[in-house]
């Protein structure tokens, strides 16, 4: 009755939102509904979201690490593959150098015949091979096979002859050399007969090597290359061939085994890194087998799946967020509307109480009267007797006539007390056979000063057809009263209250009771039955009396309607059995 | 027609009875149950006691069972005065007739004289 339920949400809101019916708080369990409500979805929330946030986060973490893990070894297999080809191409070159040189000695390999024979057979056996050449001890070179005129050249000053005499083997970087043209050395150092060594070299076409590697390049995310511990670019690389021959990724530290690692790269985009140190059986080598693959774009399989993952709860968390919503609303509204009937029977059973109690008051009052009252009857009545009965004080009719009021006073009194009497014992009699008519004339008595005071006219009109109902006396009673009062209080001085009662039937009676006073304006008329409903003024009325009437007349198992119209007054119809079947009552 | 009236109002008692003597009817008065009790022992006969149901000491209910026992032939009204549903209830069990406080005389009297006539 304060605020207005807006539309739509005002459809959807729950009741306790609404709540303006103060005067039952007292009674409500909880304080505020609003609150309860509140905390319910907050801890209902948090018990289920908890719990899947953290098993989200965990899958998350679980999957990234493995496919991480996945990936890492994937790359590991790949560049460990790699790395046995780029040795094994190495290290057979090396091993037919070291097998030539034990087999046919300096004499023989330096003759031009033999060499050339030497590097057909090779280039036969195992392809790959440029040139062949003996080189002297003092680093010139002695005898020359292949296509290039390369005779007598000095290599003293070359980095890979001063490896090779440190050790019996070496395999050089890609380098160009005299012949301009990208290539690999390998040579094998050996003994002469007069004891100085000599040097078995030959050039390697690079482009066996990158063949070799290019094979294991897997996807159009990943690049397999090798560069020198300097970062130098030694093969081709799809992703690092820049204006520098020089890779800007982070050199990794010497590892004798094979070894894959996340990273980031110039731009900063995590990328795998596979690596490997390549080292020949009889002579290290310079060369770093570099595997790079870019995370994004192998890792697509895991994106989709966080993404599914991310959908997943989402999904989740708007589903429990709606039905613990609507779990909670529903729940809580339940709640508050039972606590509201129990509020309802709670105030109900107070009015209740304090009928009782001016039901015991009553008591009281007869009782304490009643003794008086009949010593009052007594002395008036002896007085009376002298006056009729011995004659003395015949011939004085005004001394008669004031005995007589004080007498027929006292008959009203009893009268007033018998029926506050009768009030008091209502709430707990049985059911009677009940005279309409006498209890509409007690409880019309009960106004009758009230009545005169006002100038209201009361007219009672109940046949002497109607039968004694069987009901209860007692609510019966209180049913009439209740509406007896509410007229009263409805209508001016000097209007008037009509009661009269007719049959309906055989088995039942209907009283009415209609006043013509200000009437009920339609909008409030379907509402004058519910609790509370009241249009007096707040504190004034408990907008109880019409709805107790109503559960009364329930109880006694009739019915109530109510007609009206603004300024002409108002008709309460009440329909009651002859006689209630007593195995319904409730 | 001899009555016993028993009430420990002692003025409307008092009263009472004048009234009833007033109509001819030999009326004794007591107000208590003891001494009502006392009078019929010594040999005193009554054809009606007027009993009110509440009185200290011997009640309205319990003298009429006593005096029943001395005297068989007694007849019995009660008085009601705080129209209680306990009073009812038990007046009800002993006795057809009770008449609530305040009386109307005439009432009584033809209680009084239909008894007399043994009904």
């Amino acid at each position: 009755m304060t605020e207005s339920p807006n539309k739509f949400p005002g459809a959807m809101w729950p009741r306790f939102h609404r709540n303006s019916d103060e005067h039952l708080n007292p009674y409500h369990t909880f304080r505020d509904y609003r609150q309860t409500w509140g905390m319910a979805i907050f801890v209902l929330m948090t018990a289920a979201f908890l719990p899947l946030i953290i098993m989200t986060l965990i899958d998350y973490q679980l999957i990234e690490t493995s496919i991480n893990t996945e990936a890492l070894l994937r790359t590991e297999r790949l560049t460990s593959n790699a790395r046995r080809a780029v040795t094994f191409f190495l290290e057979e070159r090396l091993a037919a150098l070291k097998f030539t040189v034990n087999e046919m000695g300096y004499d023989q390999l330096t003759n031009p015949g033999v060499l050339s024979e030497v590097l057909r057979n090779l280039k036969l056996g195992f392809g790959g091979l440029t040139d062949l050449s003996v080189i002297a001890d003092d680093g010139n070179q002695v005898t020359y096979a292949g296509p290039f005129n390369l005779e007598g050249k000095d290599y003293s000053n070359q980095s890979w002859f001063m490896e090779c005499q440190r050790h019996n083997a070496c395999v050089s970087e890609v380098f160009s050399g005299y012949r301009n043209v990208p290539h690999i050395v390998v040579a094998v150092k050996s003994m002469r007969a007069d004891g100085r060594l000599f040097v078995l070299r030959a050039t390697l076409e690079t482009e066996r090597l990158i063949q070799a590697l290019s094979s294991y390049q897997t996807g159009e995310h990943a690049d397999i290359f090798l560069i020198t511990r300097d970062g130098l670019l030694q093969t081709p690389s799809r992703f690092y061939e820049g204006k520098s021959n020089k890779v800007d990724i982070p050199l990794p530290a010497y590892s004798g085994r094979t070894k894959a690692k996340i990273s980031t790269d110039r731009n900063g985009q995590p990328i795998l890194i596979g690596y490997a140190f390549i080292d020949t059986e009889m002579a290290p080598t310079s060369f770093i087998l570099m595997v790079v693959k870019q995370k994004a774009g192998m890792m697509k399989v895991w994106l989709d799946l966080r993404s599914d993952i991310f959908w997943f709860f989402v999904v989740s968390a708007v589903i429990l967020a709606i039905v613990i919503t609507l779990t909670s609303t529903v729940m809580v509204n339940k709640i508050f509307q039972a606590d509201r009937q129990k509020a309802q029977t709670m105030v109900m059973a107070e009015q209740n109480c304090q009928l009782a109690s001016i039901g015991q008051l009553a008591a009281g009052v007869a009782h304490e009267i009643n003794n008086p009252l009949a010593l009052i009857n007594e002395t008036a009545g002896y007085v009376k007797d002298l006056f009729t009965i011995k004659h003395q004080y015949k011939e004085d009719p005004e001394l008669v006539e004031h005995i007589d009021s004080i007498i027929e006073a006292v008959g009203r009194c009893g009268t007033i007390t018998r029926q506050l009497l009768g009030f008091a014992r209502q709430l707990d009699i049985q059911i009677q056979p009940t005279d309409l008519r006498e209890i509409v004339g007690d409880v019309v008595n009960f106004h009758k000063k009230e009545a005169e005071y006002r100038n209201i006219a009361i007219h009672i009109e109940i046949p002497e057809t109607i039968p004694l109902i069987e009901t209860d006396r007692g609510k019966l009673q209180q049913i009439i009263l209740n509406l007896v009062n509410n007229a009263f209080q409805a209508i001016e001085n000097g209007c008037s209250l009509d009661v009269w009662a007719e049959m309906d039937g055989p088995e039942r009676v209907r009283l009415f009771i209609r006043d013509d006073g200000c009437g009920i304006s339609e909008d409030h008329l379907n509402k004058v039955f519910e609790p509370f409903f009241t249009t007096k003024k707040e504190g004034q009325g408990t907008g109880l009396g019409l709805s107790i009437t109503y559960g009364l007349v329930q109880k006694l198992h009739g019915d109530i309607i109510v007609k009206s119209k603004t300024g002409q007054g108002t008709t309460f119809v009440v329909t009651l059995p002859v006689k209630i079947n007593k195995d319904n009552q409730t | 027609m001899k009555v016993l009236l028993v009430d420990d109002e002692q003025k409307f008692a008092q009263m009472l009875a004048k009234r009833l003597e007033l109509r001819g009817i030999q009326t004794n008065v007591f107000f208590s149950g003891q001494k009502a009790l006392d009078a019929v022992e010594q040999g005193n006969r009554f054809d009606v006691a007027i009993l009110d149901v509440v009185m200290p000491g011997i009640g309205g209910i319990e003298l009429k069972r006593r005096l029943f026992l001395l005297d068989s032939e007694m007849k019995f009204v009660f008085l009601t005065g705080h129209g209680s549903k306990m009073d009812y209830a038990a007046v009800a069990q002993e006795a057809e007739h009770y008449l609530p406080k305040p009386l109307q005389i005439d009432v009584l009297i033809e209680t009084l004289n239909r008894l007399a006539e043994g009904e």
